[in-house]
């Protein structure tokens, strides 16, 4: 037969295209329901991560995150651009709810003060080791990067994060994931909502707001600070208006230097102009007692 | 085993390995060689899909017309390509969201078009699968070779396990930044392939 003739040619490549796409549609559409179980399991984990709830090294079934992720939400919601709770999640086993289509949220939608407040849907997850944990998300060096980052209870500490890459340079920028110490930088800072941005990754990070750029992964320090700083805008009403008052915080307006929202209650004396805050018991406070700073 | 397979299958791997005589798959194996884990998993992943993509087109050399040939292999190579990642996607999650962008690069990789362009195109089918793992476990070699001295070097680990000891850093011991960087993999493997002329002296050009 000739196999050089125009006829056979056209045949021939359309009939081993047709075939290959009938067997990737028919491998596609069978293996989808796995595929999206996955997705949403390694979803879940990431949150769990960063409330502090699962070790995301130890590894876990689909099931067992699933049945984690029941066991230990208090409830799941969605606010809108301000603060406002528009609809609940249902958190039940059988059918969680998450709100994970962040990607066509526009980053311009989120900026601080805008006049034009949009529509906008973000999800809150409220843990019943009172963490909150919201997503962040937005563009790396060669892809998108997102994360969680968990509030504790006064909503206004940080107390985890857990972030991922879609293709950062490994050994590099893929750090973000892969290195525990750089999640646990994010620990015990406090968000500045009143400034610009209310959090950045930075060189040589100074004071509250601020965390240690990577090494060798400067854009990939860079996008992940933007895509903090855009979605911490853009919760920034909620966590506004729910914050608890600073248990930190003395009377006579010094903080505890240690960071954390410790439980101590501490009253300056009149004519004293240093508060001392006993019973802290916080991990960064060994003796229980030290003098409050401005 | 017969004498003509089994230099069918062992042939790549050294005397034809086709990194480090053929210099094929250059590209690939400077991208994915930062971590063992990631050169493992393409070693496998090239494996298979070179050994099945020659099966394939060498049962069918005798229908493809002459003119597509390219596209028809570029079809069949990008079809195994995607099977696998769909595969462990469903079934390796952790895995597939690591590699994913490496085993699309699969497709571009020269071993897989060069070996069917000049092996499986010629011979049967059989011979043509053992040409196939044979190439791909050649070019897995060397990957695990070089990603070893990367991730050691480099981040100091293996596997994602630290093995140089703590005392080390603190007596002034760091990793090199280099090695993490493609151009040290491009030394690396002129380094193996320096080692390698060295010992068989029938590949050094006169």
């Amino acid at each position: 037969m000739n196999t050089n003739g125009n006829i056979y040619t056209v045949v021939y490549s359309t009939i081993i295209v047709v075939l290959v796409a009938a067997i990737l549609a028919f491998v596609s559409s069978a293996l989808k329901p796995m595929q999206d179980a996955n997705e949403k399991a390694e979803t879940i984990s990431q949150m769990l991560a960063a409330a502090g709830i699962l070790d995301k090294d130890a590894p876990a079934t689909n099931e067992q995150i699933l049945d984690t992720y029941a066991n230990e939400i208090k409830e799941a919601f969605v606010i809108d651009a301000d603060g406002q709770k528009i609809l609940d999640l249902s958190v039940a086993r059988e059918n969680i709810e998450l709100r994970s289509d962040l990607k066509p949220q526009n980053k311009e939608l989120l900026k601080k003060n805008a006049e034009y407040k949009p529509q906008v849907e973000l999800p809150v997850y409220v843990f019943n080791n009172g963490s909150t944990v919201i997503p962040v998300y937005g563009a790396g060096l060669w892809g998108p990067v997102w994360g969680y980052v968990a509030f504790a209870q006064d909503l206004k500490t940080i107390c985890g994060a857990y972030f991922d890459h879609g293709s950062e340079t490994p050994g590099l920028g893929a750090k973000i994931k892969d290195d525990p110490a750089f999640r646990e930088l994010f620990k015990g800072k406090v968000p500045n909502f009143d400034a610009e941005p209310a959090f950045a990754i930075v060189k040589e990070a100074k004071g509250d707001s601020e965390v240690d750029a990577i090494t060798g992964a400067t854009m990939t320090s860079k996008g992940l600070s933007a895509a903090i700083a855009t979605w911490l805008n853009g919760y920034a009403p909620y966590f506004t208006a729910n914050a608890a008052p600073a248990k930190n915080k003395c009377n006579c307006g010094k903080f505890c230097p240690c960071g954390e929202s410790c439980e101590c209650d501490c009253h300056c004396h009149p004519g004293q102009t240093q508060c001392e805050c006993p019973g802290c018991a916080c991990e960064n406070c060994p003796t229980g007692s030290h003098k409050m700073e401005e | 085993m017969d004498v003509k397979i089994k230099e069918t299958l062992l042939n790549p791997i050294l005397k034809g390995n086709p990194i480090t005589v053929l210099v094929l798959g250059i590209c690939s194996s400077l991208a994915v060689t930062v971590e063992l884990k990631g050169a493992l998993v393409m070693a496998v992943s090239v494996i298979i899909v070179t050994g099945l993509a020659n099966l394939i087109l060498s049962i069918l050399r005798n229908t493809i017309p002459n003119r597509v040939r390219i596209i028809v292999q570029l079809v069949v190579v990008a079809l195994l390509v995607i099977l696998v990642d769909q595969i462990l996607k469903a079934f390796a999650y952790p895995v597939e969201k690591q590699l994913s962008v490496y085993i699309g690069l699969i497709i571009t990789n020269c071993i897989v078009m060069g070996r069917i362009e000049a092996f499986a195109l010629g011979n049967k089918p059989f011979a043509s699968l053992l040409d196939g793992i044979g190439n791909g476990a050649g070019y897995g070699l060397i990957l695990i070779i070089v990603a070893f001295f990367r991730e050691l070097l480099g981040s100091g680990t293996l596997l994602g396990m630290r093995v140089i000891p703590e005392s080390l850093y603190d007596a002034g011991y760091m990793n090199n930044g280099l090695v993490i960087l493609p151009p040290m993999a491009l030394i690396l493997i002129g380094c193996i392939i320096w080692v390698q002329r060295s010992f068989q002296k029938d590949l050094q050009e006169k």
